[in-house]
């Protein structure tokens, strides 16, 4: 054991020109120290004065001293990690440090000793091991965390020193016998029954190959693997020797060693991607890369974490090749659903019957894409590593296209759908400018991707057991159409024809998504009328319902950028209502102040975020929210400021009113809520011009595409409103109106003003007529008596006792005809409480029971209805005839049960009234 | 015109029999070129049996005594198959043609199939053998022919599907001979079945709603009261929803419909909304013009609409349907449109106002200023208008009509009655169950 220390501490040198047998051994401890130790005293005791009297005294151990120091110290940080005490461990790793300047200047070399590297190395893996395992790093205790943190820093920082050296190690880690071995190589010995003879042939093999081309990095295959590997091809050196026998039971023996304790997760992938390389039939082939694929999923255990870029570049390549394999030779099929014969890969070229082989494609499909989905939800989007990131998104749609064109070559429409899904998921979120994109990268990458390709070529050809050569049959680059529609439409539609509920639901919503992007309002609200998600939507997974709030959140932004303010409110209002909007839109975590999330329910959360660059703005979605709010509220409010059960139009909008005006001194508006809020006092007023000018100072609008006609549309809106507003508050004070004033101050044109306040006239909502030959307008303001008003107050609280009386039976009695409105209340109630949309927020016993509640709401609602038509009815209907409300959003394709859902709206924004 | 012409969204909805109306009435309006015309209507013929037809047109089309020799192929062809076919049917029509043995027939399906089977030998085949008979009957352009077959055969089907098609058929049968009433009952009958009926798909369901609402056209502006029964049909929910889906088209009949009709006022409203959500998808001058004068109350753009309403009218198939009076022809329909329209426009108009001039009646209405003057005084006298004619000042005035106090007062005490007496049966009721219990 001791010639191990020797030849470790001996420099690289050394190494290279010695074939280290035992007789060497014997020679370099008894030649070699004497001869080092007398040229390092010298040195020593030049730069060194202090320690000079014990190296004189124990000269020939100088170097031994050292480097048994930083053994001991490795030995230490061994046990610290063992009980995964990161303090200790940040101590013996400074320790490590400093002995490590010593036994460099006791070598006199600049190479940092390989006991030293080889502790790196392990702290490395131990630390990304413990990052990536979250769990147990929230268990740690504080001190042991902040340890861990500041290791995690000083490692890096440190490991950039010796980088190159690291590499090489773990290129070949085993060049020397190591000691944690053991353990292996007895399972290899066991296994394999190759004689030590052999062993010690592969060392002494690699030893020379690596003395010929040290340098070189990319020295292929031979040289990445460890040494079973070599053990492996070593047995295949001469793969025509190899039988399909042989590589079968290496195969088998790989598998079964899978998930067994001290089976390395990486050494796995290699020894299996080396077996698929000389397996004997294509079919064994497909057979062995499924099992890669698999071992490559496994690399990263634990939901949080995500999987190595590289493995997962490797893994898609993998993909790729097997569908080379499956579209040269159609006669192989896979399939999971049936085990297929143990020997059934055994059939070679020449066989043409079907051979079935037991494998997903989809699932892996679908593994490979939610890898690709986690790691850019874990990669910081404000690094360069993110955008490196974004740009595999090609690769996948690649590999995507390829599965999907093959499984419907194949006839397999159902799982051809599923692959489109994930096709359309990465695709609906992109404007048109970002598709371009995308496209002319692919493209343009055309060039380097081939160069990449050709390198590759040679590699391969290099591996000499390379045996069932595929021919790269299916496109490596994606091909996408012009536009990104159309390559939605044929997704879109592949998947409505043959995709199960739960795809179909999704591609829809990526369908209205999409839809509204492109500014086509009524196309996507006429697919999401039709296709009644919005009433099941509750019903579906959490991952549905996020992607269901999207495509509301986009729809609402769609609706404000073509005009349509009352379609835009009955969209977005639903998601503000609960002040949730980052957890519904899954774009960030929200911190509520009374109720603490549990790790569980935060984990969770964290891990249905979307990644960044799919965000909505939330900015902008809160700015559109809000001035649509303004809008309709303000006149609204004026026109109603005498009722007192007026109905409100935005909850959300009157408090944040109500708290801005209870402001005592009102700054310059800062964000958006502050400039809507300015805007809105001077609504209140008439005063258009200034509402125009503080809401077209908020800088979101830089976001929006058509920024100038939206504006625009802006403008008109608030004139509108403005003269509304006005027209409600002051009719009062005017006998009479002319339409030339009306126009100049509100600058509009006649026909407009007109227009409005026909409207409002018919609506009766102003007290007034045209007198058309001096063109202006009359009010006529009826006042009621003293006797009157106290009448009309007495009526209202007659009604008002009958309703409680109403409320106060049913609560006793339950059920009945009049039950309806207390029903619905409780709906609402519930609605307020879990927050509108935010039903699921809850996690798991939260969700079930919003779900709960939502269904009994429900059919308490539908019988309510059914029983009490006459009320119920009517009182839909009212709403509906209102022209403002949420009305506008009613009836497309199933009017009768989209009042349902209208009705449900409304219900919730009664809540807040009643 | 051409622009609002609603053929080619109409025709693949009907029959190729059906269409052939259509393409009659284009020709006579001359909207399309007559070559084009003849032609669409050789290329439809093509897949009929009505092979002397399309060899006349032909000729006429080409100026030729010629035919195509594949039309006279396909003419012997035709007349074979009917021979053959009439065979195959010959025992169960000769049946059916003797009045005494029809006699025998009773109401039970069942009884009926055994009995012809026992006494005539006449099994399925024959029947299916009457069924292909009357079908090929129909294509041939033997209507009358066809419906009395088809009907035979609805007596004695058991197939549900073929019976369908058979009463598609007999519907179809009717309409092209223009028996209204007969198709009517057709109509209603077909329409209970697509309802009721549970359909393999939505879809397919969603199909057979808007055929039948394109079908009913022909009988709806056919007959007196079509127009009340085309707004009851359409307006239905589950009709408004197909229209609305798939076929915005239709919403031209609906509103007109609307607009001649006065007893629907109720509905109109509703509709009114729907013409304002679907004018994205479908708008021509007349849902326009419904869109001017109840949703932006701009009468000026309504008048210009109106205008255009009677040019669509003029050129539409079912629409503009002449009637030829001691050789005067006239559009019956077009008239009795206007004259509504102008009722919606001022109706409207008087709503909001409360002084109007004289001169601006006269020009919103499109008459001359005798003919408005007594237009509005008939209709003050008629009492649909609470106004007075000032004429020292040419103007008319209106009275406001405030809602009264009392009333108001009275409106909003109505309901606590009734409301307050169901409370208290409510009450008795539950402690009855209490005191039983």
């Amino acid at each position: 054991m001791a010639s191990k220390f020797w030849t470790q501490g001996g420099s690289d040198t050394e190494e290279e020109s010695s074939d280290y047998d035992s007789e060497n051994d014997d020679l370099t401890q008894t030649d070699d120290p004497a001869q080092t130790a007398g040229n390092r005293y010298l040195t020593v005791n030049a730069s060194d004065s202090d320690d000079s009297d014990t190296q004189k005294r124990v000269v020939r151990s100088a170097k031994d001293k050292r480097f048994e120091e930083m053994l001991v110290t490795v030995d230490q940080m061994k046990n610290a990690m063992k009980i995964n005490d990161w303090v200790s461990l940040q101590e013996s790793f400074d320790k490590i440090n400093k002995q490590l300047e010593k036994v460099m200047r006791v070598m006199e070399s600049d190479k940092a000793p390989t006991v030293y590297i080889k502790a790196l190395v392990m702290l490395e893996d131990f630390l990304a091991e413990a990052m990536a395992n979250k769990d147990a790093k929230k268990k740690m205790s504080s001190s042991n965390a902040k340890a861990l943190n500041s290791m995690k820093q000083k490692l890096k920082k440190n490991n950039k020193q010796y980088e190159e050296v690291i590499n090489k190690y773990r290129e070949h880690p085993e060049s020397e016998e190591e000691a944690e071995d053991e353990e292996e190589e007895e399972e290899e010995t066991d296994d394999s029954e190759i004689e030590d003879p052999t062993k010690l042939d592969i060392s002494d093999q690699e030893g020379v190959s690596e003395a010929d081309e040290p340098d070189d990095q990319e020295s292929g295959w031979m040289r990445q693997m460890t040494k079973k590997d070599n053990l492996l091809a070593k047995q295949f050196r001469d793969p025509k020797a190899a039988t399909w026998e042989k590589v079968n039971k290496w195969f088998k023996e790989i598998v079964a060693a899978r998930g067994r304790k001290g089976t390395g997760r990486y050494e796995q992938v290699e020894q299996l991607a080396f077996l698929s390389q000389v397996a004997k039939t294509p079919a064994q082939k497909v057979e062995i890369l499924f099992s890669v694929i698999s071992a490559q999923f496994d690399v990263n255990p634990g939901l949080s974490g995500h999987m190595p870029v590289s493995v997962w570049k490797k893994c898609v390549q993998n993909m790729l090749v097997v569908l080379d394999i499956l579209m040269q030779y159609p006669n192989i099929l896979v399939n999971d659903s049936v085990e297929p014969d143990e020997n059934e890969s055994e059939k070679g070229l020449e066989y043409t019957g079907t051979i079935r082989i037991w494998g997903n494609l989809v699932a892996f499909i679908e593994r490979v894409d939610i890898e690709f989905f986690k790691s850019l939800q874990c990669i910081d989007p404000h690094t360069r590593e993110y955008v490196e990131r974004l740009r595999d998104e090609a690769l996948f749609l690649v590999l995507a296209q390829n599965v999907q064109d093959y499984l419907e070559q194949t006839g397999d429409f159902s799982a051809a759908s599923k692959v489109a899904l994930r096709r359309v998921e990465l695709i609906y979120y992109k404007p048109q400018e970002v598709y371009d994109a995308m496209r002319k990268f692919t493209e343009q990458s055309e060039d380097n991707g081939e160069e990449g390709e050709e390198s590759k070529v040679p590699e391969e050809g290099r591996a000499p057991t390379m045996f069932i050569v595929t021919p790269e049959l299916v496109p490596r680059r994606p091909t996408f159409p012009e536009n990104s529609r159309t390559l939605m439409d044929r997704l879109v539609s592949l998947i409505y024809k043959h995709g199960d509920e739960r795809t179909k639901a999704r591609a829809m919503l990526c369908d209205i998504y999409h839809h509204a992007l492109f500014d086509e309002f009524s196309t996507s609200r006429d697919l999401l009328l039709m296709s009644h998600l919005q009433e099941n939507v509750q019903l579906m997974d959490i991952s549905t319902q996020i992607l269901f709030n999207r495509a509301m959140a986009q729809l609402g932004l769609c609706a404000f950028r073509v005009g349509l303010i009352a379609e835009c409110h009955g969209c977005l209002s639903e998601l503000y209502s609960g002040g949730r909007v980052k957890e519904l839109l899954a774009q960030g975590i929200s911190q509520s102040r009374y109720h603490e999330k549990t790790l569980e329910q935060e984990r969770l959360e964290r891990r249905r975020q979307m990644p960044y660059h799919m965000y909505i703005n939330l900015e902008l979605l809160e700015a559109v929210h809000l001035i649509c709010a303004m809008l309709l509220e303000v006149p609204n409010m004026v026109a109603n400021t005498n009722d007192v059960k007026h109905k409100i139009i935005s909850k959300n909008f009157c408090r944040l009113l109500e708290i801005s005006e209870r402001q005592t001194f009102t700054g310059l508006p800062e964000n958006v809520r502050d400039h809507v809020m300015a805007a809105t006092r001077a609504l209140t007023k008439g005063d258009h011009e200034s509402a125009f000018n503080i809401i077209k100072s908020l800088d979101t609008w830089k976001l929006l595409k058509n920024k100038d006609s939206v504006l625009e549309m802006l403008r008109a809106n608030i004139k509108e409103e403005a003269l509304r507003t006005y027209l409600f508050t002051y009719s009062s004070s005017y006998d009479s109106l002319s339409l030339d004033e009306l126009t100049k101050m509100f600058d509009l044109s006649e026909v407009q003003v007109h227009s409005l306040v026909s409207k409002m006239m018919v609506n009766e909502e102003l007290h007034a007529s045209w007198d058309q030959p001096t063109r202006s307008i009359i009010f006529h303001e009826v006042e009621h008596t003293r006797l009157q008003a106290l009448a009309f107050q007495f009526t209202e609280k007659l009604s008002i006792l009958t309703d409680s009386n109403e409320r106060a039976i049913e609560a006793r009695i339950g059920g009945g005809g009049l039950e309806l409105p207390m029903r619905r209340r409780e709906n609402q109630d519930y609605a307020g409480a879990t927050g509108g949309a935010g039903r699921w927020a809850e996690g798991g016993t939260a969700f079930n029971q919003g779900r709960q509640g939502t269904s009994e709401g429900r059919s308490g609602y539908g019988g309510g209805r059914a029983s009490g038509m006459g009320q119920g009815g009517g009182y839909l209907r009212d709403r509906a005839g209102q022209a403002r409300g949420a009305g506008g959003y009613s009836s497309q394709v199933s009017r009768v049960s989209h009042m349902d859902g209208l009705g449900r709206m409304i219900s919730l924004n009664r809540g807040v009234r009643v | 015109m051409a622009q609002y012409d609603l053929t080619p969204r109409i025709a693949p909805n009907l029959d190729r029999h059906l269409v052939f109306p259509l393409l009659e009435f284009l020709q006579e309006r001359q909207l399309y070129p007559d070559e084009e015309i003849l032609n669409s209507k050789i290329e439809l013929l093509s897949k009929t049996n009505m092979v002397d037809y399309a060899m006349d047109i032909h000729k006429s089309l080409y100026h030729t005594e010629d035919v195509p020799q594949d039309m006279v192929e396909r003419r012997a062809e035709v007349v074979a198959r009917l021979k053959s076919l009439e065979e195959a049917a010959l025992p169960l029509v000769t049946f059916l043609q003797n009045p005494n043995s029809v006699q025998e027939l009773r109401a039970d399906k069942h009884y009926n199939l055994q009995m012809l089977n026992d006494r005539y030998q006449i099994g399925p085949q024959q029947i299916e053998a009457l069924y292909q008979y009357a079908k090929f009957q129909f294509e041939c352009g033997n209507y009358s022919g066809a419906a009395d077959y088809l009907y035979q055969y609805r007596a004695l089907c058991t197939n549900s599907e073929r019976s369908l098609s058979a009463l598609w058929g007999k519907l179809a049968a009717e309409i092209l001979m223009q028996n209204w009433d007969a198709a009517l009952e057709e109509l209603n009958r077909l329409k209970e079945i697509i309802n009721s009926k549970n359909f393999a798909s939505p879809l397919n369901q969603l199909q057979s709603r808007i055929w039948l609402m394109h079908w009913t056209l022909f009988i709806f502006f056919n007959n007196d009261n079509g127009r009340t029964q085309i707004i009851d049909l359409f307006n239905e929910d589950k009709y408004l929803n197909t229209i609305q889906t798939s076929a915005p088209h239709l919403l031209r009949y609906l509103s007109t419909a609307f607009i001649v009709n006065k007893r629907r006022r109720t509905q109109f409203k509703e509709f009114i909304k729907v013409i304002q959500q679907e004018q994205h998808s479908y708008k021509d001058p007349i849902t326009e013009f419904l869109a001017c004068v109840f949703v932006n109350y701009d009468f000026d753009g309504a008048q210009k609409k109106m205008k255009e309403c009677e040019e669509v009218i003029l050129s539409d198939p079912f629409l503009g349907k002449r009637v030829e009076e001691r050789g005067i022809s006239t559009v019956p329909f077009r008239d009795e449109f206007l004259e509504n329209a102008r009722l919606f426009i001022f109706e409207t108009y008087c709503r909001i106002h409360r002084r109007i001039e004289m001169g601006v009646v006269v020009e919103k209405l499109n008459l001359d200023h005798e003919e408005a003057e007594r237009w509005v005084v008939s209709l003050i006298r008629g009492s649909k208008l609470d106004a007075k004619i000032d004429l020292d000042s040419g103007t008319i005035l209106m009275e406001p009509n405030h809602p009264n106090v009392y009333e108001q007062l009275i409106d909003h005490t109505k309901t606590l009655s009734g409301r307050t007496y169901k409370l208290v049966s409510q009450v008795m009721e539950h402690a009855q169950t209490l005191a039983t219990r």
